[in-house]
C-alpha cells in the first residue's frame, strides 16, 4: 500500500515542511484515517457529493468524434458537470468536512486556474467556513471570471504578485498563512501534491471518478476501458480516475502534461517529460529546475498545467512504468477545445482539453473495438475569454 | 573569544550569558558591500555568522526576507555561489559560520558534494528550514553539524528527539511561523522556551521575529542566544543606496543588542 508510514511512494513524497507544521500534518493524518471508518462522515459526504456536486458524473460516448477520427471509440467522463464546473468539488467537500470535524473554522486554498479556488470557495460557504484564496496575480488577470467567483461566494481572495505571480507562489503564500493560522484553519491543497498526507488525502478524495468510472463502463460495455487518458498539472483528475484501476494492468494509464510552445526551458510544464528529483511545496517529486535547485519558470495556455511540480505518486507510477506520460503543445490543445465544442456541443477547461487532444492523436491508431476514455476534468466557460482572444490555428 | 561553534554555545549556557546569531544573506546587494558588513557585525560583537543562501521558493521566510531571496535568485545566485562566498567570508571573520540553506539546491548539487563543500569552508553548521526532523539523518554525518529547529507547535517528544541529536544548538523559532518582524505574545513565548528548555540539554538559540533590543533583553534569560534576521535586512535595505554609511549602521545595531543582552 501506497504511501508508506512516512508517506513515500517509492521514493517520492514524504514531508520537506518547517518543523512548525509537523504537527498540523499529523494531526490531519490523525483525523483523516479516524474518519475513514466512521460511517457517519462517509454517508455525509457521499450525500454531498450526490445531492450537491451532483454525482454520480455521467459516462459519455462521443459518437462524433470518435467517427471523425476513425479507430477507437472516445468515452467522456464528465467532470464538466459537476458543480462549480470540475473535479475539484470532489476534494474540497471531502477536505472541508474533514477540517469540519477536526474543529477547524477557515480554509485556506491556492489556485491556478481558479477551480479549485471557487471549489474551495463553495464547500467554505455551503459548510459554514470563512475562507481564503491565494492565486496568482498574472492567473488572476486571465481567469477574471474566476476571482469574480470566489468573491461573491464570500471568500477573501489574494492575488500574489511575487515571483512567478502563477501557481507557484500562490502555494507559497498558502502554506506562510497555514503556517501562522493552523490552529484555527485548514489549508485545503488542491491537487495530489505538497507533504503527507495531502497526497494521500486528495487522492482518495478524487477516486469516487475512477470508481465511478469502472462501474458505469463495464454496464455500457460489458469491458475495461483500454485507456484512461487524463491531463496533469499536478494531476489531481489523473491520480482520482486512474488510482481504482492501477490493479487492472490491461486498462492502459496516460498522463498528459502541458507542452507548451515545446520542451524548451521555461515554454513548457511537462514536468515528468524533463524534470529532475526535487523538493518543492513539501514532497520529493520530480521537477522543473535549473542546475543549481533553483525553480524554473513554466509556461502553459491553460493555468491549471502551468506548475513546475507534479504529484509525487505520479513521479512514482512514472518509474514503474505503470502509467504512461506524454505532453501536447498549446496549439494542439486549442485545436482539441475547438474540435469537441464543434463536434460534441461541449466546451472543455483547456487543461482537459490537453487530455483530449492526446485521444484525438491516439484514437486512429487503434481498433474500432478498442476504447479511450478520457477525463473531462472541467468545463471552458472560465477559458472563453481567453481562448476568443487568440486567433483559431 | 571562545572557538567553535559548539564551544560558543556551551559557554554561553555554562556562564547564563547571551549570544547574538546574525543572519544576513549571502553576496547582496553585491559582493563587496555583503563583506562590509559581516565584518561590522563582528566589529559590533556578533557572537555567530548565520549565512543565507537565496531560494527561489523560501516558505519558511518572511517578507522581508523573502525579498532578498527573490533578488538574489534574479542576479543569478545560487548554491555554488553562495558557497564560494561563504568561503572568502570565513577567511576574514573569526566568529563561526553557519550555512542557512533550503534542501532543494543542497539535493541538487548532491548531499556528498555539498558535505564536503562544507568541510573544505570551514563552516560549523548546516540550517536547513524546510527539513523536519525525520529528513535530517539524510545529511547528518560525523563531520557535518545539522541544527535541528522548533516551534511554539512543537509537542516534548520532539523536543526531545531534537535534544537527542546532540546538536551544538536547537534553533527555537519564536513565532508560530515564518521569519519577519512581529510583536510576540511574551508570556507564551516564555513559557515555550521553558518548555523546550526542560526537555533538553542542548543550548538554545531563539530566532524568527527579534526586532529591537528591548524584546532582546526580555527573552535574555529564556535563552542562550538570539537571532537577529528580518531587522538587519530591513537596515540593509534602509541604507542599500548608501553603502558608505551601511557597516556603521549594522556595527551600532549589533552593539545595542549585545548591550542590551549583557545587563
Amino acid at each position: 500500500m501506497y504511501p508508506d508510514a512516512r508517506g513515500y511512494f517509492g521514493r517520492y513524497g514524504g514531508r520537506f515542511v518547517p518543523e512548525t507544521l509537523i504537527p498540523a500534518l499529523d494531526e490531519i493524518e490523525k483525523s483523516y484515517r479516524k474518519l475513514q471508518e466512521d460511517d457517519r462522515f462517509k454517508s455525509q459526504l457521499a450525500a454531498m457529493l450526490k445531492d450537491y456536486a451532483g454525482r454520480p458524473s455521467p459516462l459519455y460516448f462521443a459518437s462524433r468524434l470518435s467517427e471523425k477520427l476513425g479507430g477507437a471509440r472516445i468515452f467522456l467522463k464528465r467532470e464538466d458537470l459537476n458543480h462549480t464546473g470540475s473535479h475539484k468539488i470532489n476534494n474540497t467537500l471531502g477536505q472541508a468536512l474533514l477540517a469540519r470535524y477536526m474543529g477547524k473554522k477557515r480554509l485556506i486554498a491556492e489556485t491556478g486556474a481558479g477551480q479549485h479556488g471557487v471549489a474551495t470557495a463553495t464547500a467554505a460557504a455551503v459548510l459554514g467556513m470563512a475562507c481564503t484564496v491565494y492565486m496568482g496575480a498574472k492567473d488572476a488577470e486571465r481567469q477574471k471570471l474566476n476571482v469574480f467567483r470566489m468573491q461573491m461566494l464570500g471568500a477573501e481572495v489574494v492575488k500574489v504578485a511575487k515571483g512567478s505571480q502563477t501557481l507557484k507562489d500562490a502555494s507559497n503564500e498558502a502554506f506562510r498563512d497555514f503556517i501562522r493560522s493552523f490552529e484555527y484553519s485548514h489549508m485545503v491543497i488542491g491537487s495530489v501534491v505538497g507533504p503527507h498526507p495531502y497526497p494521500m488525502l486528495v487522492r482518495d478524495f478524487q477516486s469516487v471518478i475512477g470508481e465511478e468510472l469502472k462501474e458505469q463502463f463495464v454496464q455500457k460495455e460489458g469491458k475495461m476501458p483500454d485507456y484512461i487518458v487524463a491531463c496533469v498539472g499536478g494531476g489531481s483528475n489523473a491520480m482520482g480516475i486512474f488510482y481504482p484501476f492501477l490493479s487492472l494492468p490491461e486498462v492502459k494509464l496516460v498522463g498528459v502534461e502541458a507542452g507548451g510552445k515545446g520542451l524548451l526551458p521555461g515554454c513548457h510544464g511537462a514536468t515528468l517529460a524533463q524534470g529532475r528529483e526535487g523538493v518543492l511545496h513539501g514532497a520529493l517529486s520530480l521537477l522543473l529546475q535549473d542546475e543549481h535547485g533553483q525553480v524554473a519558470p513554466t509556461h502553459s495556455l491553460s493555468a491549471g498545467l502551468d506548475y513546475p511540480g507534479v504529484g509525487p505518486e505520479h513521479a512514482f507510477l512514472k518509474e514503474t512504468g505503470r502509467a504512461e506520460y506524454v505532453y501536447i503543445r498549446d496549439e494542439e490543445a486549442l485545436k482539441a477545445f475547438y474540435e469537441l465544442s464543434r463536434l460534441e456541443g461541449i466546451i472543455p477547461a483547456l487543461e482537459s482539453a490537453h487530455a483530449l487532444a492526446y485521444a484525438c492523436k491516439l484514437a486512429p491508431r487503434l481498433r474500432p473495438d478498442q476504447s479511450i476514455v478520457v477525463n473531462l476534468s472541467g468545463r471552458g466557460d472560465k477559458d472563453v475569454e481567453q481562448v476568443a482572444g487568440i486567433k483559431e490555428v | 573569544m571562545i572557538k567553535g561553534l559548539r564551544e560558543r554555545f556551551r559557554y554561553f549556557k555554562a556562564t547564563g550569558t547571551t549570544g547574538i546569531v546574525a543572519f544576513i544573506m549571502s553576496l547582496l546587494p553585491d559582493e563587496k558591500t555583503c563583506l562590509d558588513c559581516i565584518k561590522a557585525l563582528e566589529q559590533g560583537g556578533c557572537d555567530v555568522l548565520e549565512l543565507g543562501i537565496p531560494f527561489s521558493d523560501p516558505l519558511a521566510d518572511g517578507e522581508m526576507i523573502e525579498k532578498f531571496h527573490h533578488r538574489g535568485v534574479e542576479k543569478g545566485l545560487n548554491l555554488d555561489k553562495g558557497l564560494e562566498f561563504a568561503f572568502k567570508v570565513k577567511e576574514i571573520i573569526h566568529m563561526p559560520l553557519v550555512i542557512f540553506t533550503y534542501f532543494n539546491p543542497v539535493y541538487q548539487m548532491g548531499i556528498e558534494n555539498f558535505r564536503t563543500r562544507i568541510c573544505e569552508i570551514g563552516a560549523e553548521g548546516v540550517i536547513v528550514p524546510d527539513m523536519p526532523l525525520e529528513e535530517l539523518e539524510r545529511l547528518t554525518a560525523k563531520d557535518i553539524e545539522v541544527i535541528p529547529l522548533v516551534a511554539p507547535s512543537t509537542p516534548e517528544a520532539r523536543i526531545k528527539k531534537a535534544d537527542s541529536l546532540n546538536p551544538p544548538f536547537i534553533y527555537c523559532v519564536s513565532v508560530r511561523g515564518i521569519t519577519g518582524m512581529q510583536e510576540l505574545p511574551e508570556e507564551e513565548i516564555k513559557d515555550y522556551l521553558l518548555r523546550v528548555r526542560n526537555n533538553s540539554i542542548s543550548p538554545l538559540a531563539l530566532g524568527f521575529g527579534i526586532s529591537s533590543p528591548e524584546q532582546a533583553r526580555v527573552f535574555k534569560d529564556y535563552t542562550d542566544a538570539l537571532v537577529v534576521g528580518s531587522l538587519l535586512a530591513s537596515v540593509i535595505e534602509e541604507y542599500m543606496s548608501q553603502p558608505g554609511r551601511l557597516p556603521q549602521e549594522i556595527e551600532s545595531m549589533i552593539r545595542k543588542f549585545k548591550k542590551a543582552v549583557s545587563c
